[in-house]
Parts: C-alpha cells; structure tokens; sequence
C-alpha cells in the first residue's frame, strides 16, 4: 500500500517546524568543537548566544531566526515507491501547513512581475504564501520517501556565489578559490560562524543542485581533508563569530563533488550558510 | 577591549553616554527603540522634523534596530544592505546614537559615525531568546510596508557589541590582525 498523501502533508509540516525551531545533532557537535578551540571571550559569547537561542527555540517551538527563510525541498524517492502527482502536492500543503505553525515570516512579496520586483504592492499577510521554488528529486533504492525540508535565510543569499574556476588539472586549485570566496563571504555575512556548502559541477543548475544536496545530506560531523582544508584556510583569516574576531569563522564545510566536464573549467556555487544553517529536518515514509 | 560585565544603555541616549563607550564593549539596551529596514529607512530619512514629530517619532538619543517585525519575531538583518547602510549618516545627524545590526560597514560610514558621535553595534541572530526582551511593539510609520513598517519597540536588556565608535572598527581591528 503506497503513503497517503495525508500522511506526507503531515510529516512534511512536522519536518518545517523541527527545521525552523532547532539544530541539529551536527550543528550541535559543530559548536562543541568551536567552543573548545576558541579562546576569543567576545566570539564564545556569541556562540553560545547562538546555542542559548537554539535551547530556547527548540524548547518553546519559536523560529531559531526571525528570517525564517524560504523553503526547499529534497526528496528521496524510492524505486518501487508510488510517488506521484497527489504527493508532490501534499508536500506543497505540507510546507504552507508547516509555515503557519512555525510561524514563518510573512515575507511573500504581492504582484505581477514588475510589481514583484520593484516591491511595489507590499506584503501578503500569510506566512504560508511564501512559496517553495522547485523541489529537487532523486532516485534511491528501495521503497521508501524522504523528504528533507530546508529553510534557507537571506543573508547568506546575498552573498552566495556561483561561478567558473580555471581547476588546471589540479584540486587545489579550485578548493584554494573556493576558500577564497569563503574568506570573502565570511567578512560580510554577519551571521557567522558559518557553514560552507560546496557544489561542483558541470553546469550552473548542477553546481547549485549539488551545493543543496550538501546542504540537506552533509554531515558535520565527518569532515574529508578537503573540506577539513577549507575550513581551517577560512578559520585563519580569524574572522571569528560575527565578525568579532577568534579562531572559527566556520564551523565546517559541506563538499559535493558530482560528474565533470571534459574541460579546464569547473563550475562551483559556494554558500556561506550562517550560524544556524543548515536548518534542516528529514522524514522517512513508506 | 575592555570588560565582558554588559554596560546598561537606557534609551533616550545622551552624548556622554556614548563618548564613554569602547569598540568591544559589551551593552545592554532597554527602553524604547526603532525598528526598520530596507524598505523603510529611506522614507523616515525623507521626512521632515515635523513629519516625523506628527507621527510621535523622536529619533534623538534613539536606537534603530535593522530588524523586520513579525509574527516570527525580531532578529538582525545585514546592516549593510544599501539602503540600510546609507540611512546610517542621515539619521546619526539626526541624533540616532546606536544603530543596531549585523555584518561589516563601510569606511565612509565608519567615519560618518565618528562625525555624529553615533555607534553601530551588533548583536547575534537570537529570535527565541529575544522573544522574552521585547516588551511591547507597535507600527509607527508606513503600516503598508508589513512586517517591513518602521515599528516603536519597548525592549528590555538587548545585548549587543559595540563593533564601530571613535573612528575605530572591531572588523578592522581583526582584519589587521588576520
């Protein structure tokens, strides 16, 4: 018998909330390690007003941040799983259901294209009217659905990037830019110490696709030399939280490497996920 | 550097207040702030004296708060987001003492600061914990901006570090020593 798509509205708002409204056990081990190496007064203050808040958040079911972000969705679809249309729609429910519980912010902007841009016609009033952009889809053996919610905050938006890197045949070359662009990133976002997802692909919509799929698998905990190297290229800028100085701008970094082109040019997108990034949550049907 | 004991900041803020603060300092806010953003702070820059004072808005000794309102909460925005970093000079001759937010400034802002005798300070995206410090809020101007509207805040104990003042930057500061 296939998942009703009550049951995937259900899980799907459950999973919204639990992203918005805690860390998890990753980001947690995270700042447990950040606080043992920071010797900063000002950046542990700030890390453990970040952990504070998460306690807070997760105790009272508030939003970690009053940006609460705009969802995204990753599913894991079974091969034998019967995952249709009604389901895709019940995800879509879900996450408005999910977005009027957290509360989300009432961030939806109202109008036709130009109005949209320009922000001329104000604000809808609901939360649930900010709505997912497409939702990313993979295949995994088996018969069961994952759904992974994602709440990604503005601020690393502005200064995410995506753009080429001349790799000469060498991985060094495109890491030692990447945490370049870190280095840059983490001077400005504010909301540090960040997370640092990477996807390097063949195209712009891959090297995306593969940055949000580091996002919703990664784990912080086990960390490869390469992202290892990443981070600690970043660290030593001594950016600190909020900028305020210290040895962790960055908590850890999140790498995902998918196919290549036969090329000299590797594309990447780079996020600087802030302080209480990546705020995920995943539920397992079927 | 100075001390981690938080300095208690009362709003309306006089100029001695802020000529005995440091770059590090850690402050406590309360009273009643400013709330407002990108949509909002070039319309306030805008009005005239008399605009603003039909509106109730007093912005000398006051606080500005880059923050949106919202069923969500409060929470620090990017304060260098264009149009927030250029109401930084405008207001601060207006009498705003703290301008409150998040991330790096400019140089030109950092000295338009130090002209006014204004500080910017920062303070952690903290939503939950500071769900128990906002006491009150209330629309103030612009109510069709939504949650982007300038809102009256009555606060108490907002924590924050003071990141720019006396021509000096906590940003700076670390990037020298980077």
């Amino acid at each position: 018998m296939g998942i009703s798509p009550e049951k995937i509205k259900e899980a799907t708002a459950e999973a919204l909330v639990r992203a918005g409204s805690s860390f998890t056990p990753g980001l947690r081990a995270a700042y447990a390690r950040a606080l043992e190496l920071e010797t900063n007064e000002r950046s542990l203050w700030a890390m453990r007003q970040f952990l504070e808040n998460a306690d807070v958040a997760e105790r009272r079911t508030l939003p970690l941040c009053d940006d609460t972000g705009i969802p995204h969705i990753y599913l894991e679809v079974g091969e034998f799983a019967e995952f249709g249309g009604p389901h895709l729609g019940a995800v879509s429910e879900g996450i408005a259901e999910g977005l009027r519980r957290l509360p989300g912010r009432p961030m939806a902007v109202l109008g036709d294209e130009v109005q949209r841009i320009e922000q001329s016609q104000g604000l809808s009033l609901y939360s649930e009217d900010v709505v997912p952009p497409a939702f990313s889809v993979k295949r995994i053996s088996g018969h069961k659905v994952r759904i992974t919610v994602m709440l990604l905050g503005g601020g690393p938006e502005i200064r995410a990037k995506t753009y080429r890197i001349f790799h000469k045949h060498r991985l060094e070359t495109v890491l030692d830019e990447v945490a370049q662009w870190g280095i840059e990133a983490v001077r400005e976002l504010g909301c540090t110490p960040a997370v640092v997802a990477v996807g390097l692909g063949r195209t712009h919509f891959e090297a995306v696709s593969l940055m949000l799929e580091a996002m919703a698998l990664g784990d912080l905990e086990k960390q490869t030399p390469q992202e290892q190297q990443v981070t600690e290229r970043i660290n030593a800028e001594g950016s600190g939280p909020l900028g305020l100085g210290g040895r962790v701008s960055v908590l850890a970094t999140l790498l995902n490497i998918g196919p290549q082109r036969a090329s000299g040019v590797r594309i990447a997108s780079v996020r600087t996920c802030c302080g209480i990034e990546p705020r995920r949550a995943t539920v397992e049907l079927g | 550097m100075t001390a981690m004991r938080p300095i208690p900041v009362q709003i309306p803020i006089l100029p001695e207040v802020v000529a005995g603060l440091r770059v590090g300092d850690f402050l406590e806010i309360s009273g009643q702030m400013y709330a407002g953003r990108d949509a909002v702070l070039p319309k306030i820059v805008a009005m005239s004296e008399e605009e603003l004072a039909a509106k109730g808005i007093h912005l000398d000794g006051g606080v500005i708060f880059h923050t949106a309102v919202s069923v969500a909460g409060v929470g620090p925005t990017s304060s260098s987001k264009l149009e927030i970093e250029e109401s930084i000079e405008p207001l601060s001759a207006r009498g705003v003492r703290i301008h409150l937010g998040k991330g790096r400034l400019k140089a030109d802002t950092m000295r338009a600061l130090h002209v006014h005798g204004s500080l910017f300070a920062v303070t952690p995206p903290s939503t939950a914990l500071l769900t128990d410090r906002i006491l009150a809020s209330e629309v103030a101007a612009f109510p069709e901006l939504g949650m982007e509207a300038l809102y009256r805040l009555r606060v108490d104990r907002i924590p924050a570090v003071v990141a720019i003042l006396h021509g000096q930057s906590i940003f700076e500061q670390q990037a020298q020593r980077g």
